[in-house]
């Protein structure tokens, strides 16, 4: 098994960090900034595990870029063709939340939010608490879409950590059925 | 989604979008109107003197009254260090190769061409898409992605294109400095040795710049003239083109 994080590669970190800390990015520049992150990890990260017949386990996938870069402007269709060379999921998990769950556990977890995760940068509001819920509600609306399009399953994240990780368990285990426990990697 | 891009693909739609507007789906958020200003794209491979005609087009164009705003590849604020950073450390595979390049323009596009166009500048383009897509052509990337890729670039008003042959090209290259590893196109493998590498590679992609004259309407100039003459002849068609302006 192997695990892949959003935004998490060397090459484009530098350039991603500076432009976060300058607020310099333009809804375009940051979606391909991710796009560039992407295409460098799922080069070394996420097709050789495939080939070695190992599960990969992605945080995030091409669909947060669907939802956040179309709630930026960012044309659809246009961010859609940009990852076509991305390998389809096996299996797509949406965790949904109602907006205000969201901002709950977002204040419960640190002070502060963060500028471009606020969508700040869009100049809709000075609040980052109320710029967040503008932003989060257009990011939710376009992964509505996107379950439909793409076939996400959605899985009810208001429930407790328990009970969706058993929804979770069963829903993997369905899709693993009839794969050898040799091909996954987990070793024992 | 598919994993690699299919190879070939068929180019142009027939009816060509219009100078100052979007290739493609462009920055739905950044609506463009008739701006007054005119992008004016210089290109070609390596080694034509682009830079030089720049400067006396800037000179002349100046005196004349125009103002004139240069932008120039990989020169963006944002993304130059990481590009630097990439070409120095050799993990770069062709796709975050053409990635990075694409941020790269973005920045330039929305910073630099965007607002020099509003405000009536000619920007004199040192290299626009055309190379990213001639490079990015050569290593295997389909072109079909690349062109929807770059669906958020502005059509040029004027491109001019440095034509060369690789003789003079391979002449030139080493009369200013010699071979480096990315313009050999070192990483495609094609040849061990730098020269052979560096033939091989800029034939390739003067095919393709080749293939790109008619597809984007680029007017051809000959490179292999000495630079007064080629001054010469970009003025008198730059001129053409701005008689009806200010």
């Amino acid at each position: 098994m192997s695990v892949t994080e959003w935004n998490s590669s060397a090459l484009v970190k530098a350039a991603t960090r500076m432009g976060k800390k300058k607020n310099l990015l333009t809804p375009m520049t940051f979606s391909l900034l991710h796009a560039t992150d992407f295409a460098d990890r799922l080069l070394y990260k996420i097709v050789p595990p495939l080939k070695a017949g190992m599960i990969v386990l992605a945080d995030r996938y091409a669909y947060t870029a669907f939802s956040r870069d179309a709630a930026r402007g960012v044309d659809r269709q246009w961010v859609r063709e940009l990852y076509s060379f991305a390998v389809k999921p096996d299996l797509a998990l949406y965790f949904r939340v109602p907006i205000e769950v969201s901002i709950e556990r977002l204040m419960a977890r640190r002070v502060k939010l963060k500028f471009y995760e606020a969508g700040m940068d869009m100049g809709w509001s000075g609040s980052p608490v109320e710029s967040f819920r503008l932003f989060q509600g257009k990011v939710l609306e376009e992964y509505d879409r996107i379950v439909d399009e793409f076939g996400l399953r959605v899985v009810d994240a208001s429930k407790s950590i328990t009970e969706q990780q058993q929804i979770v368990r069963g829903i993997i285990s369905a899709e693993l059925e009839g794969l050898d426990d040799s091909r996954t990697g987990t070793g024992d | 989604m598919t994993h690699e891009p299919a190879p070939e693909t068929e180019p142009p739609a027939p009816d060509r979008p219009q100078p100052g507007r979007y290739y493609g789906h462009g920055l739905p958020y950044a609506p463009l109107d008739d701006y007054p200003g005119r992008i004016i794209a210089i290109e070609g491979t390596d080694g034509v003197g682009r830079s030089t005609q720049i400067e006396m087009l800037r000179e002349w164009l100046e005196i004349r009254g125009y103002g004139v705003v240069e932008t120039g590849w990989t020169r963006s604020a944002l993304m130059q260090p990481t590009i630097d950073l990439a070409k120095a450390s050799n993990t770069l595979n062709k796709l975050t190769f053409v990635l990075l390049y694409a941020t790269d323009f973005a920045d330039r596009l929305e910073k630099e061409i965007i607002p020099a166009l509003k405000a009536g500048f000619i920007v004199l383009a040192d290299r626009y898409i055309y190379t990213a897509l001639a490079r990015a052509a050569v290593r295997g990337v389909d072109r079909a992605w690349l062109r929807s890729l770059y669906g958020f670039a502005i059509v040029p008003h004027l491109v001019f294109y440095l034509k060369v042959d690789v003789d003079t090209v391979t002449r030139r290259v080493l009369e200013s400095g010699g071979m480096d590893y990315w313009e050999s196109g070192m990483d495609m493998k094609h040849a061990d040795d730098i020269y052979d590498s560096f033939r091989s590679y800029q034939n390739r992609l003067l095919r393709e710049y080749a293939a790109m004259a008619d597809e984007f309407d680029f007017a051809v100039v000959d490179g292999r003239r000495r630079v007064e003459t080629i001054q010469a002849d970009l003025r008198r068609r730059l001129e053409a083109f701005l008689a009806p302006a200010p």
